[in-house]
């Protein structure tokens, strides 16, 4: 093989290294991962709170959970209707997706019914878990280990402080469940700057 | 030995395959950002994209949005491998000419 192509060769894996790295940093200023950090701040905002005024847990919750569908809502209208977002799940996937979280939160409302009486440390950790089984069923969808692990993670955390540490749960789930899906929002959308 | 991809080797089409590797299969990358990220024209990119289409290495998808009519592009399994094995072929040939 004589240099000159040894030289083109090295043109063109510069050339393809270069527009991978730019992609990975157009895509990491999209709304993508807003989600995560959207959440994630609900998580550590709403735990935290609980934590401190257990009495208001029902009012509390909810105002938060409409919070979060109200931004879920506007950061996805959002990016399907700018000119410069990048990434985009198919429209019907898009559907399938929303449909798949409402009926996921609907059977874990219709589980709780079956299972009442219930404390409002149950109720947190059904809704926490059930929240990670959809991560980690999206992740198996879309081939994403990194979703996959990210419910587990939490999942784990979830489960360690309701059976070990009942009586800080909360604040436990606010740091460890919240700071890890917040985190990992920041993560990628700081990680290819 | 691998070998290189005639179809992917053009300068253009190797910076498509490039941009749309780097999303999750599950994804898809807007016609006009694609155009912006490689600084291309609207008719040089829509003439390699057919090329690669053609060839099963991309797929297309054209639908509307805010009544806007939007086109959606992402490599296919096949464009993937063919994509890793051009740049597999690639170093080869720099890892031989460095024998």
């Amino acid at each position: 093989m004589d240099t000159g192509n040894s030289e083109n060769a090295q043109e063109s894996l510069a050339a393809i290294e270069n527009i991978m790295k730019q992609t990975r940093k157009a895509i990491a200023s999209s709304h993508a991962n807003s989600l995560l950090i959207l959440w994630g701040v609900i998580w550590v905002v709403n735990n935290t709170v609980l934590q401190f005024y257990p009495d208001y847990a029902h009012y509390i919750s909810w105002g938060f959970v409409a919070v979060g569908m109200f931004g879920t809502f506007l950061i996805h209208h959002i990016s399907h209707t700018e000119p410069w977002v990048r990434t985009f799940l198919s429209q019907k996937t898009s559907r399938r997706l929303w449909w798949f979280w409402i009926l996921l939160f609907v059977y874990a409302f219709i589980w709780l019914k079956i299972l009442a009486p219930f404390n409002g440390l149950q109720i947190n950790a059904v809704f926490s878990t059930a929240a990670m089984f959809g991560y980690i069923v999206m992740g198996l969808w879309f081939g994403s280990y990194f979703m996959v692990w990210l419910g587990l993670a939490v999942t784990a955390t979830t489960l360690t402080g309701f059976y070990f540490i009942p009586h800080y749960y909360c604040l436990w789930m606010a740091v460890t469940g919240g700071g890890t899906i917040l985190l990992t929002g920041l993560y990628i959308r700081f990680r290819w700057r | 030995m691998t070998e290189l991809d005639n179809i992917i080797h053009q300068p253009l089409r190797l910076r498509i395959m490039s941009a749309l590797v780097v999303l999750e299969p599950a994804e898809q990358m807007d016609f006009i950002f694609l155009r912006n990220l490689l600084k291309a024209t609207d008719g040089n990119l829509g003439s390699h994209l057919a090329k690669l289409e053609e060839n099963s290495y991309i797929k297309t998808e054209k639908t509307f949005i805010a009544r806007k009519p939007r086109t959606f592009i992402s490599a296919t399994d096949k464009g993937r491998d063919a994509f890793n094995n051009h740049v597999a072929a690639l170093r080869q040939i720099i890892k031989d000419t460095n024998k």
